[in-house]
């Protein structure tokens, strides 16, 4: 990797004045199992690496507040396992604490952090590759629109950039309506999860909407909605999902009311399905209501050359996870 | 010296004993190639091609050599030459630290004449004229074996049933956890090489070759105490070695130099990809008639890709009594990394190729796939292995899964939800012989210890074990009370670790070392005992004694009475099959379960059957079988090497996207280890491995009632046949 200075500053604000405003030339690092392969492939080249280990216990910590409906609070420094442990979290949150929980392995999850998660750069093999100059890096076109998109998005109209956001996290956060607070050069400031991310188009892009001087803090959101998350994985032991779907809903004498679906790992971003959200919406969640949600989530679907077999799996997913946040026992086990 | 031969009744030999280097392994006290370091030592590293064929217009090191860490340079290719794919070797460097070393290839100029290139067998074939490797003047496709018995077409006409298919596995890569590499060092005319691989004396002698010409009186040892995996990439120093021992020579320095994972990937040898498209007919009775298969697959572009004919020549596969058989071959080049070869090479490869299309007659014809089997078990194979082990083998296999029970026809199964329950079986074999050309020394001391001592490595096969175990047996001793040292080329001859020849070539030599260190120290013992050395016995009743009538002492105590002399035995393989035979069967049976709705396969027990005739070690047969199987569902479920057409370069040249099963991915697996002692040791590294993919397509398309034609079986490949079938 390339030489860099490496800094430990202990408060957000000294953290957030070493940060240059474009991307590039600096970057944070937290639980490191993004950012160090990045820069062991020359994918990242920063002159400046900013550690966050120096903030204090406030960074990293869960709060759970009361409260009605209670609330909690997630430090951005909070690791995976954190947050997968949780017993709180878990009982509460059951798809955030499952998504958490089957992230990478146990390596990947004593390190990674809530932060870094949602902030992480894309897996795109193209993207990946230094030799590659596609539009991320500066270059005039995506590789994996004619190339090998057998991983890559489904929902791909208006995108130029067919990568899936990599977030696990994400989707399940949006569906709790969460909310992030972000610091930076002057001050702090609150961005629903929904819009915190970006489809990425060019080198002067990141995968969410953050300046580069700027620091997620925390990620707060409310208890209350029954919520899953389900995904389909190639193996079962640390692997990328291939699609994940996050299902929230309040359920009003058994039915279901404020659904919302969130897919992962098919679009750029992660993509509210808003027709499957009203296919629900009212309805007593049963194998039949929750297959008619999973066939709306597909809803504007483009696939590309290889990865048709990602819509079919949406379809599962959303049904799946709509079963599970309505208590059913799961019927394909 | 009276004949040789195992002991009829044996205390030691075929229980279960725990690797004698277990410990060592699991708390890191084991050292490997990777984790020597030397005083003075520098980091060499390998810059290879980054495009997949092109001419080389400009290399230009002038950067790196002024670098402060620069300490050598060596040349694979020169300005003006040709690199045929992404990962070909141009030069390596030699610097003071392994960041300095990154740094100096980072400032090596390299500028490429683009060249034509072509990196996957579909595309190859679209155009098979085009050459883009050695020799493009017979283009990429290159016809290559054909074989014909009988009358295909008549038996075709005629059969009850006729079954068209193709079936595919793509390349898989070598994924040692170890690397290939080595460090070397030398000390006037002797080099040092600490190297991982499954030939010390092989790596040793390819060494003092290289260096000769330079270095008359060159003398090379090679050490490999441990070793983290070879399965048949490992025989040679290959450029790592050479680069290696080549900067160490010019700089007068030790010198570590260790692939990284892309380079390990996408050089460091693969298992060459295979397609058939097979027409296989039958008879009511299950008798299968005519095979014909029209089979590709590619090795790479290099000089070892004329191999991969001979894989295609084992199509089809155990059933070689069928009476008409058409194969037509190709070989596929392409712009990628050369084969090497892979646990069992061709095997794998042609087991499912044929597997698939056998138990696709049975299913055309609604009968027991098993039974199929039997009906048609070869009369003989070359390996001398006899058709009623396979009979045997069958029969406990179907006792131990319950086959009547748990078998249904395809498609017909139990469900649960969207799950659908599969069961299928494949068949392998292997040959295993051993060889001459391994020299065991055993020494006893007068403190009683007993050391045993050979030049072979232990690719991870538990060799110090087998070598403890032997003669443990022959002296009355555990296996506690006896230290093996291998991996140390100086230590004598050994041949290489491949074909699963290491154990049926040192034991029947530790066997004759041990019978010869016995009756030195019965003659050497004898007369300060005061007794006949005829009458002094090893009594299998009474290990650690030595008697002579009604006379008896501890081992130690004898022992004690040679003073300052050392016993010593040596023995080689006889050469003969008076101690170890080939020839070797088993049968593999998978049970899974399938998610239609994900195309998501649940492995959930498997049931091997495998002999080896005489059993060394049950626990590391077993070991053995187990780690063949889980090796066969990486390959089946898993693993695929993936070349972006566009690019040329690999796309998955990592442990992220190149995947493998984890321990959620392994089923129960349930080994039946067949003892034939009359048959002597023969090898099983490889056997246990062969037959896994097969079973695994088998048993999912018993589960889907429709066949998914490729591996890896993944939800896209799963989802993708059942989508043919018109949806489940």
């Amino acid at each position: 990797m390339k030489n860099f200075t490496y800094y430990r500053p202990t408060s957000l604000e000294a953290a957030v004045a070493l940060l240059d405003a474009t991307y590039g030339a600096s970057e944070l690092l937290a639980g490191g199992t993004d950012l160090l392969d990045l820069q062991k492939e020359y994918i990242a080249q920063p002159d400046k690496v900013i550690s966050l280990s120096g903030l204090g216990a406030e960074f990293r910590k869960i709060t759970m507040r009361g409260g009605n409906p209670p609330s909690v609070e997630i430090g951005a420094g909070a690791t995976l396992a954190d947050i997968a442990e949780h017993k709180d979290l878990r009982e509460l949150f059951p798809g955030l604490t499952t998504a958490a929980g089957e992230i990478g392995g146990p390596q990947i999850r004593n390190m990674g952090t809530l932060g870094g998660n949602l902030c992480q750069r894309n897996r795109c093999w193209y993207f990946r590759d230094e030799t590659v100059s596609c539009l991320l890096k500066g270059g005039r076109k995506c590789y994996a629109t004619d190339g090998d998109n057998r991983y890559h998005a489904v929902f791909t109209t208006g995108h130029k950039c067919v990568i899936v956001n990599p977030s696990t996290l994400a989707p399940v956060l949006i569906a709790l309506r969460a909310e992030a607070e972000v610091q930076g050069p002057r001050g702090k400031r609150t961005v629903p999860l929904d819009k915190f991310f970006r489809a990425p188009e060019s080198a002067e892009h990141r995968e969410h909407v953050l300046a580069a001087n700027e620091i997620v803090t925390k990620v707060t959101l409310k208890a209350g909605p029954r919520n899953a998350s389900y995904e389909v994985r190639h193996k079962q032991s640390y692997d990328w999902p291939l699609v994940q779907a996050a299902v929230a809903f309040d359920l009003d004498g058994g039915t279901a009311r404020n659904v919302r679906v969130v897919l992962g790992h098919v679009a750029p971003t992660p993509h509210l399905a808003e027709s499957a959200a009203k296919t629900l919406e009212g309805k007593r969640v049963t194998d039949e209501t929750a297959a008619a949600a999973g066939k709306a989530a597909t809803e504007g679907a483009r696939p590309l050359s290889d990865n048709a077999y990602k819509v079919k799996l949406i379809e599962v997913a959303v049904k799946r996870a709509a079963l599970l946040a309505a208590g059913a026992k799961p019927y394909w086990e | 010296m009276a004949e040789i031969k195992w002991p009829q009744q044996r205390r030691v030999i075929g229980t279960k004993v725990p690797r004698v280097d277990g410990p060592d392994k699991a708390t890191g006290l084991a050292r490997y190639g990777f984790d020597i370091n030397r005083r003075g030592m520098l980091h060499a590293m390998i810059l290879c091609s980054n495009v997949p064929h092109g001419r080389l217009k400009t290399v230009d090191v002038s950067a790196a050599e002024k670098h402060p860490g620069f300490r050598g340079i060596f040349h694979f290719k020169r300005q003006g030459q040709e690199v045929f794919y992404v990962g070909d070797e141009i030069l390596a460097i030699a610097a003071d630290t392994e960041e300095h070393c990154h740094d100096c290839l980072r400032l090596v100029r390299i500028e490429y004449e683009p060249l034509p290139f072509v990196v996957n067998e579909e595309a190859a074939l679209k155009e098979p004229g085009k050459g883009t490797v050695p020799n493009p003047g017979q283009g990429n496709v290159r016809p290559s074996g054909q074989r014909s018995v009988g009358n295909v077409e008549d038996a075709l006409g005629k059969a009850d049933a006729v079954v068209e298919g193709t079936y595919s596995v793509p390349v898989q890569c070598h994924c040692c956890l170890e690397p290939h590499g080595m460090v070397a060092e030398w000390q006037g005319n002797n080099l040092t090489v600490w190297c991982s691989t499954q030939a010390t004396t092989g790596i040793a002698g390819m060494l003092e070759a290289q260096f000769r010409n330079r270095v008359p009186d060159v003398k090379c040892r090679c050490i490999t105490h441990y070793m983290g995996g070879g399965y048949g990439s490992k025989f040679i120093p290959g450029p790592t070695g050479i680069a290696c021992s080549e900067l160490a020579f010019m700089t007068k320095a030790p010198v570590k130099l260790f692939l990284d994972r892309f380079e390990e990937q996408i050089s460091a040898g693969n298992r060459p990809s295979a397609t058939a498209t097979v027409k296989i007919a039958g008879t009511k009775d299950g008798k299968i008639t005519a095979f014909q298969a029209d089979i590709y697959g590619t090795p790479g572009g290099g000089a070892g890709a004329g191999a991969v004919d001979a894989y295609h020549q084992l199509v089809p596969y155990v059933y070689t009594s069928i009476p008409n058989i058409r194969t037509v071959n190709r070989t596929i080049r392409l712009n990628t990394g050369d084969r090497q070869a892979f646990r069992a090479p061709g095997h794998p490869q042609a087991c499912f190729l044929t597997e698939s299309a056998v138990d696709d007659l049975a299913n055309k014809l609604s009968l027991d796939p098993l039974e199929v089997r039997r009906a048609n078990l070869p009369t003989d194979l070359p390996n001398a292995f006899k058709r009623p082990i396979y009979e045997e083998q069958l029969k406990i296999v179907a006792e131990m899964c319950d086959w009547k029970k748990r078998w249904h026809p395809p498609g017909q199964g139990p469900s649960k939800g969207p799950l659908k329950h599969g069961l299928g079986l494949g068949l392998h074999t292997w040959g295993g012989g051993g060889r001459p050309n391994n020299d065991v020394r055993v020494a006893i001391k007068s403190d009683g210890s007993v050391l045993v001592q050979c030049s072979t490595q232990d690719l991870g096969t538990g060799e110090r074990t087998v070598l403890a175990i032997v003669v443990a047996e022959v002296l009355g001793l555990n296996v506690k009370d006896v230290t093996s040292e291998i991996g140390e080329s100086q230590f004598g001859r050994s041949t290489g670790s491949g074909g699963s020849t290491t154990c049926p070539g040192t034991a029947p030599a530790a066997l004759i070392a041990a019978h010869r260190a016995r009756d030195d120290l019965f003659a050497k013992l004898a007369p300060r005992l005061g007794v006949n050395k005829d009458d002094l016995k090893i009594d299998p009743e009474k290990p650690g004694k030595i008697v002579a009538g009604d006379k008896e002492w501890t081992w130690k105590e004898a022992c004690a009475r040679l003073g300052m002399d050392t016993v010593v035995g040596i023995g080689d393989h006889p050469g003969d099959q008076s101690l170890s035979s080939q020839g070797v069967g088993g049968v593999q049976v998978c049970e899974c379960w399938v998610d239609t709705e994900t195309g998501i396969v649940h492995l959930k027990n498997f049931w091997a059957v495998q002999d080896c005739g005489l059993v060394i070690n049950k626990l590391a047969c077993e070991s053995q079988v187990a780690g063949g199987i889980i090796m066969g569902i990486h390959y089946a479920m898993f693993e695929e090497r993936l070349m972006d057409d566009n690019t040329g370069r690999p796309l998955n040249a990592d442990m992220e996207f190149y995947k493998l099963a984890g321990m959620k991915d392994i089923p129960e697996i349930h080994v039946h280890m067949m003892d034939m002692p009359e048959r002597g040791v023969i090898g099983i590294g490889e056997p246990p491995t062969i037959s896994t993919a097969a079973a695994i397509g088998n048993a999912i398309c018993n589960a889907l009632g429709v066949r998914v034609p490729r591996t890896p079986f993944s939800p896209m490949n799963v989802l993708a046949a059942l989508a043919q079938k018109g949806g489940a």
